[in-house]
């Protein structure tokens, strides 16, 4: 079974991640999921591509380090979070994180926290092609 | 007299535009506020540091043989 916390250049599948974290436990009631996608239009303007770059080794612990988190702050049994740093079009698959808890609430929590901190502490960065050129992206919304 | 003892400094995104390159190599024994004005980058606001993988904030960390330092701008990924 693939690291359940990972950064990769490829693509992911949604149904994957969600049977692998079900395998965990059978205890699991309430599984949620957030997938981010790219979008062909920001800030008012087209969007071409996005381009991802990483800290490589402290993205990746960045990402364990918020799942550990989450374990601890949490009522959650099992999470997964895959992140691609590459080059990607709008409506490709850019984050996923899933999380499995005995009852709904915590998941739901915990998901909404795992995404709001990731774009706060985890060292990666996009940069859009747009028609007026090249910009890094600098807000969290 | 012993060997200069060298650090490598990494810089992503903007910063990295900004200077134009993605990395430099300082001596060991400058503060972290020194080194950022050394390698020009103090006009980036914010700017965050990170020193061996572990984002700090402490300026005055004094850069030891061996460490590496990021200098980085917001993160936006997601």
């Amino acid at each position: 079974m693939r690291k359940a916390i990972r950064i990769q250049k490829e693509d992911f599948s949604l149904e994957e991640e969600v049977n692998a974290l079900r395998q965990a436990s059978q205890r699991i009631g309430g599984v949620t999921t957030f997938l981010g996608c790219a979008r062909d239009f920001s800030e008012g303007r087209d969007v071409f591509s996005i381009h991802f770059e990483q800290y490589a080794g402290m993205a990746e612990k960045a990402m364990q380090a918020l799942a550990d988190e989450a374990q601890a702050k949490f009522d959650v049994m099992d999470i997964r979070m895959v992140h691609r740093v590459t080059t990607v079009h709008a409506g490709d698959q850019i984050v996923l994180i899933v999380v499995g808890a005995e009852h709904r609430k915590s998941a739901f929590e915990a998901c909404e926290w795992l995404i709001d901190s990731l774009k706060q502490r985890v060292p990666i960065w996009k940069k859009e092609l747009t028609p007026t050129g090249e910009s890094w992206v600098t807000s969290h919304p | 007299m012993g060997l200069i003892q060298m650090i490598k400094i990494l810089f992503f995104g903007i910063v990295a535009d900004k200077l134009g390159k993605r990395s430099t190599d300082v001596q060991a024994g400058q503060t972290i506020a020194a080194l950022i004005d050394k390698v020009g980058c103090a006009d980036i606001q914010p700017l965050l540091v990170a020193v061996n993988q572990e984002q700090t904030h402490d300026m005055d960390y004094v850069l030891q043989d061996g460490d590496e330092v990021a200098l980085m701008p917001l993160f936006s990924g997601g």
